[in-house]
């Protein structure tokens, strides 16, 4: 008896905390009053994004933002605001995604007057000036033709996959934007796209901490004085159709394989199938867990890298975050699945390992066993996902997003609501394994091609022993046909990546 | 019904705030009352009640890191033996150890660096005694077949290989293997590779790590969040109390004193603007020590964001990404680094040189007052802001807590930063940032691919 009465205790102490002490002003207000928290947070959510880039400016928004949280303003030069908010141990910062752009910050209430200034001048009154506009764009360059091609390949992989499904959509490029394009971004288009989108009309305030009423004011106040204006909303982005398997080799020098596979799905938080997907998923696939049933076969039982996981919502930087980061809010998701480093010669069947258990979950559901399990494991792991005042705000910003009555509170309830029917009926209605996009960063794609077109089998060679029923079902997987069609392997070298 | 569970959640409130006002106080900048105890065995335990709502963390800091694998051959194996203790016990076997945290729904993890292996769960405060109980189980009767051992190092070797792509990882590993000789610090966390691809051959040997290191006099235990500290005290006893003493200290060997700067080269094998590290060898972790904790404030002084060189290299000439200092606290001497992101090869030179200047520029002059002063403030702020969930403050004490052994590290460390004055500050430049105890190191892009 004791056990679910704490944790309604604990899920209705959340809910007090975060929605009880909620007072909406208006539909552009959100605040998370938490007395007994010594800092503010702030959270000013812009409707831009990277869908938001003119064609040829592809990185626009990103540098725009940029040059709101890490240039001078029109009060102060950028190294007098550094000088300022050091002795605070505070910063700001935007997160750009396609969709939305948020300007947060977070101060201990002793410093709060000093910091409110320097975080609302940023936002109103930045000077644009072409010293901080040539160095936040040759870093941006750097990142693009550096970074981002040779860094880390399972970034890479990612950044491929998404453009691979939104080809020719608004969200087909990275945040940061394309090489060529960033290039030609000059300091008028900059202006131009803070004033047509950061305007006091096209955002949403949030608060969340230590505050008083006397603050709420004093921010409207402030950001009242951006321009007016509304500006068009962008389509939702309709992704091509996938006819079967596609297979995108980047060929790069490496001493692994990266492995990323997807397809747009049609489900979006606050929707019933969600939640039945959400828990689907995680038994499949959850996050840096060994509960995912991937990093079960792939690595728990094989060793072949270090972890597989899949997903339902977009997870930017997957390999540094344990819980999903708030303010991807996205009209369009995929479902993805993401198989770290494998050594190249085990990356056919690695790729047939992940596919033949998206199979096998499509083909037979879950198991009301592991139905079971996932659902009691969610409704504690949820706990973790905001445990700060300025995750839950974020959380907040994303409900106006999506349009739900706080996620948060939604989550356990959905969840207890559930069945193994209504489960299984979701994985049908939205997962398959037919028509797939797939990236592979490799060094060795020519060879790989070959393989994967001729289909032959693809035995794993490992240099300890496995146990008997391992090396069973290995054999099974070695053969597990792919079915990709020549015409359907693409190899791109990884110079020719996000030139334009 | 609302009413009742209110009641309760009043209840447990009321509860947190009333353990909270019956503890010790706490003095220093650490702002939590905690509640300290060493058993028998040798197992510090320390609790620290603090307003959660329902959670907690529990952290096992076990004080080995890479720095113990003293034995040649065996680098990386702190790190590999990690991996090994989610192998489980006879009674709690590996998938039934998974399947209990899973329905817990506990955040499980762990990490291992040069001084500390640390596993840290986070979960809903009714399961602190299950949790204890498969914790303790494990530290003391861990048990696997060499089978799943050898499996275990295929996905260390993944592990290995996600890591490679990264220029920062080749040139740290080249920094750590020119700086020292002998040390253990010569190696990184993860091990020389050679090492890695043997470790499938030193089952044996896993388990001769297992009875030296994983000992109570060795492990410090932390639990922060809504917990009663009274009644956790007795748990821990009732499961940690018959763990045997037995830990036998590694033979690590001294690094002699540097005598000459020693340079070295990278190629990374894709496109990265060079990046250039000047290391210098720096003090072993004393929170007591003025001239460490000087050490510490100098290399942001010097290089952080508000920094001369900052505003003349990366702000207003813009001939770098980015520069800043690192100093690595450790149990023995480790390095003090400046790191900076070079936008032109045919740069690095100069921007060498700008980094001597400064530093002979912080041997003649004294700093500021005022950057000194607002330096100790933004290490106040930066420390107190991080404390805001059972994980934050139990994550923030842990490294302390692995270097010295004891929380009042912490305390210690910011009472001497405030003593520091802007003469040790030159004192420590002119002490530490000589040439004979420097190392440089470059990493420039190789071929395109």
């Amino acid at each position: 008896m004791k056990s679910p009465m704490i944790v309604f205790a604990m899920a209705i102490l959340f809910g007090f905390l975060y929605a009880g002490c909620r007072s909406s002003l208006n539909d552009q207000t959100v605040l998370l009053k938490v007395s007994s928290d010594p800092t503010i947070s702030f959270a000013i959510w812009f409707k831009v994004g990277s869908q938001n880039d003119p064609s040829g400016k592809e990185g626009l928004a990103q540098l725009t933002a940029a040059m709101l949280t890490e240039a001078s303003t029109q009060q102060n030069s950028y190294d007098q605001i550094l000088e300022q908010l050091y002795p605070m141990a505070a910063s700001y910062s935007a997160s750009v995604d396609k969709e939305m752009t948020v300007i947060s910050g977070r101060i201990h209430r002793d410093n709060l007057d000093r910091y409110f200034d320097l975080f609302t001048q940023a936002i109103i009154s930045p000077a644009f000036k072409p010293e901080d506009f040539e160095r936040i764009k040759s870093n941006t360059i750097n990142y693009l033709e550096k970074t981002l091609r040779y860094a880390n390949d399972e970034a890479l992989g990612k950044e491929v996959l998404y453009q691979a499904i939104f080809k020719q959509t608004p969200y087909g490029h990275p945040e940061a934007g394309l090489i060529e394009s960033v290039k030609s971004i000059t300091l008028d288009d900059i202006k131009n796209f803070y004033k047509k989108y950061f305007a006091r009309d096209n955002l949403v305030i949030g608060i969340g901490g230590g505050f008083d009423n006397e603050l709420v004011h004093r921010l409207k106040q402030a950001l009242n004085k951006l321009p007016k204006g509304a500006p068009v909303p962008v389509e939702k982005p309709s992704p091509l159709p996938i006819d079967g398997r596609q297979v995108i080799l980047v060929e790069k020098d490496t001493r692994s394989s990266a492995i990323s596979i997807g397809f747009p799905i049609d489900v979006l938080r606050g929707e019933d199938d969600f939640y039945a997907l959400w828990l689907a998923n995680s038994w499949f696939g959850e996050h840096r867990n060994s509960s995912s049933h991937l990093y079960q076969v792939i690595r728990e039982a094989r060793g072949m890298n270090y972890g597989d996981y899949s997903y339902i919502e977009c997870f930017p930087n997957g390999w540094a975050r344990q819980f999903p980061a708030p303010n991807v809010g996205r009209r369009q998701q995929i479902f993805e699945i993401w198989i770290r480093p494998v050594q190249t010669e085990a990356a056919h069947f690695a790729l047939r390992a992940a596919i033949r258990e998206l199979q096998k979950l499509v083909d037979n559901g879950m198991t009301q066993q592991d139905f079971e399990l996932t659902r009691k494991f969610l409704k504690k792991y949820y706990l973790h996902y905001a445990p700060t005042t300025s995750l839950r705000l974020g959380y907040q910003l994303d409900d106006k997003f999506y349009g739900v009555q706080d996620h948060l509170k939604k989550f356990p309830e959905m969840l207890d609501r559930l069945t193994l029917e209504q489960v299984n009926a979701a994985i049908k209605r939205h997962l398959q394994y037919q028509n797939l996009k797939i990236v592979i960063v490799t060094n060795n794609a020519i060879a790989l091609k070959q393989a994967l077109i001729a289909d032959a089998p693809s035995p794993m060679k490992y240099v300890t022993p496995k146990p008997a029923e391992v090396l069973q079902e290995d054999r099974e997987i070695e053969r597990y046909p792919l079915n990709i069609k020549p015409e359907n392997v693409t190899i791109i070298p990884v110079a020719e990546l996000f030139l334009r | 019904m609302k009413t009742v569970m209110m009641s309760s959640l009043l209840l447990l409130l009321f509860y947190v705030f009333a353990l909270a006002a019956q503890s010790e106080q706490a003095s220093g900048i650490f702002p939590y009352p905690y509640h300290k105890k060493v058993l028998d065995n040798g197992l510090k335990v320390i609790i620290i009640p603090m307003e959660s709502p329902g959670l907690v963390a529990y952290y096992s800091i076990v004080r080995t890191g890479s720095r113990d694998e003293y034995e040649p051959g065996h680098s990386g194996f702190a790190h590999f033996f990690e991996h090994m203790m989610f192998r489980g016990t006879k009674k709690y076997p590996g998938s039934v150890y998974d399947k209990l945290i899973t329905e817990m729904g506990a955040d499980a993890n762990a990490y291992t660096s040069d001084d500390l292996t640390c596993y840290h769960l986070n979960f809903a405060s009714e399961d602190l005694e299950k949790v204890m109980e498969l914790e303790s189980d494990r530290f003391q009767n861990l048990y696997y077949e060499e089978q799943a051992f050898k499996t275990e190092a295929g996905a260390v070797h993944g592990e290995y290989l996600k890591s490679l792509s990264s220029p920062w990882f080749l040139l740290s590993e080249k920094l750590m293997d020119t700086a020292f000789d002998v040390h253990t610090y010569k190696h990184t966390t993860i091990g020389f590779r050679q090492d890695i691809e043997a470790m499938p051959t030193m089952y044996e040997y896993s388990l001769s790590f297992f009875n030296r290191y994983y000992r109570p006099e060795n492990v410090v235990l932390v639990i922060v969040g809504d917990v009663n500290p009274a009644s956790t005290m007795e748990l821990v006893k009732k499961y940690y109390g018959n763990w045997k003493p037995g830990y036998v200290p590694p033979q690590i060997p001294a690094e002699p004193e540097q005598q000459a700067e020693r340079t070295a080269n990278v190629t990374y094998n894709g496109e990265t603007l060079p990046i250039l590290c000047v290391a210098y060898k720096s003090l072993a972790f004393d929170p007591k020590s003025k001239t460490m904790a000087a050490c510490v404030l100098l290399g942001d002084l010097a290089f952080g964001e508000t920094s001369d060189i900052y505003k003349k290299l990366v702000l207003n000439e813009q001939r770098v990404q980015f520069i800043s200092a690192d100093f690595n606290s450790a149990r023995d001497p480790q390095l003090l680094t400046i790191w900076t992101m070079i936008k032109r090869e045919d740069d690095i030179d100069n921007i060498k040189n700008e980094i001597y200047r400064t530093i002979e520029h912080f041997k003649q002059e004294a700093v500021s007052k005022q950057k000194l002063n607002d330096l100790k403030r933004r290490l106040k702020y930066s420390f107190l802001m991080g404390l805001e969930t059972p994980d934050d403050v139990a994550g923030s004490l842990a490294r302390y807590i692995a270097l010295t052994g004891d929380i009042e590290a912490v305390n210690q460390l910011y009472e001497t930063y405030e003593q520091v004055t802007p003469a040790d500050i030159r004192d420590a430049a002119n002490n530490l940032l000589v040439e004979q105890k420097r190392t440089v190191v470059v990493l420039k892009g190789g071929q395109k691919s």
